[in-house]
């Protein structure tokens, strides 16, 4: 009898684990789907609010979709001492820049980081996965013709980066492996559009194979990502950003 | 005893013809454009062509050749989800429509997965024999990839 039982258990899950890839790629796009609640007038751009509600100037139907042009106070995960950033603040008058999301992303990438720096493969999928999301929210339209196009060749390699660094919590080598990109494609973005804050570019001249890698801190003092623990001061300053 | 031990085999025997009715679509698109294939972008010489044909293109491309037991479930979905999942990470037959940057993250992975053997997978080169890679295939893939890496880079 239980060998019956286990025979059935085993048909079972063979056939739900084929389904499990169906379902990720479906979450993804409901993700994405669900970025885009707010609706702004067709006369008033900067009147915004829910689909339904009525301008406050003319009094017409909010009818045009803005992809969430103003970051959400409950999913920012950013704080590292960004006093001044206006990410965050859901004000009236007070627009956000593209700056202000770059910022976040800078800042999320920092908390990556500061976990791959203490050998916490968990936590790095974990701010993984943030980054990822905060890659989402900006809104490229938002971005001239050639920000547009450098920022969307960035992203699509660093969502991607982020994405594994999420997915290989416990393999801390494969995560370092891919924030050696990630931090290329950081240090990119931060030369197009600047930063808010004080940076500083980081040199390992071991990583990679020896190749040597560059990573982005906020600190001056050299705590190394991709050794964590094993070198920690390893490394030298290469550039104030 | 003996009359238990016949049931469980008889219900072993019915799931396993059961699950054959359960077959998800192939992996096979002969109208495939090729205008983007990893192969043609990068103008690959032969030898390294069909090395990569042989032990990468079955789950990184959108055509597989099917071997007769990968029709036989549990094995169908086995394989279909190596399939999926290899293409999402990585379609040769789409190479050339992704972005600059991102061809040379791939480039760099590629070159890091076949250095570590961690591709070709285990579970695939157990049947697909000649999709093995020996040591010299392996320095003269890396040596090449490593070549149009530079080359993409000096267009710059």
């Amino acid at each position: 009898m239980k060998t019956l039982f286990l025979t059935a258990f085993l048909a079972i899950t063979i056939v739900s684990c084929n389904n499990k890839a169906k379902e990720t790629e479906t979450n993804a796009t409901e993700t994405q789907a669900g970025s885009i609640e707010l609706f702004a007038c067709p006369m008033h751009p900067e009147v915004t609010g829910k689909k339904g509600e009525k301008c406050s100037k003319c009094g017409m139907e909010l009818t045009e979709p803005v992809a969430q042009s103003k970051p959400d106070k409950n999913t920012q995960e950013p704080s590292l001492n960004n006093s001044k950033a206006k990410v965050g603040v859901l004000g009236a008058d007070t627009s956000v820049t593209p700056l202000d999301y770059v910022n976040d992303i800078v800042i999320c990438y920092l908390n990556l980081k500061n976990k791959l720096v203490k050998d916490d493969s968990e936590g790095a999928a974990e701010k993984g996965k943030i980054l990822l999301a905060s890659f989402n929210r900006l809104d490229t339209k938002t971005l001239n013709a050639n920000q547009k196009k450098a920022y969307i060749d960035i992203a699509e390699d660093a969502k991607e980066q982020a994405e594994h660094i999420a997915e290989n919590a416990g393999k801390l080598d494969h995560q370092r492996e891919h924030f050696i990109l990630l931090s290329k494609d950081i240090n990119d973005l931060i030369k197009m559009f600047g930063s808010k804050m004080q940076l500083y570019q980081d040199y390992c001249p071991m990583a990679d194979d020896g190749k040597g890698a560059i990573w982005i801190s906020e600190t001056k003092e050299i705590k190394n990502p991709f050794y964590g623990s094993k070198m920690l001061t390893c490394g030298s300053l290469k550039k104030t950003l | 005893m003996k009359n238990s031990l016949k049931k469980v085999g008889i219900l072993l025997f019915l799931v396993v013809v059961a699950i054959q009715f359960y077959q998800p679509a192939l992996n096979q698109n002969p109208d495939q454009d090729y205008t983007n294939d990893f192969i043609i972008t990068t103008n690959a010489p032969s030898n390294i062509s069909k090395l990569i044909k042989t032990s990468c293109y079955d789950c990184h491309s959108n055509n597989t050749d099917y071997l007769w037991y990968d029709y036989l479930q549990p094995v169908r979905m086995f394989v279909e989800k190596h399939i999926t999942d290899g293409k999402r990470e990585l379609n040769f037959n789409e190479f050339g429509s992704y972005s600059n940057r991102k061809q040379q993250s791939k480039l760099e992975a590629i070159g890091k997965q076949i250095k570590s053997d961690e591709m070709p997978l285990t579970s695939y080169t157990l049947l697909h024999r000649d999709a093995i890679i020996n040591e010299v295939q392996k320095q003269e893939l890396i040596t090449w990839i490593n070549s149009i890496k530079q080359n993409s880079l000096s267009e710059k």
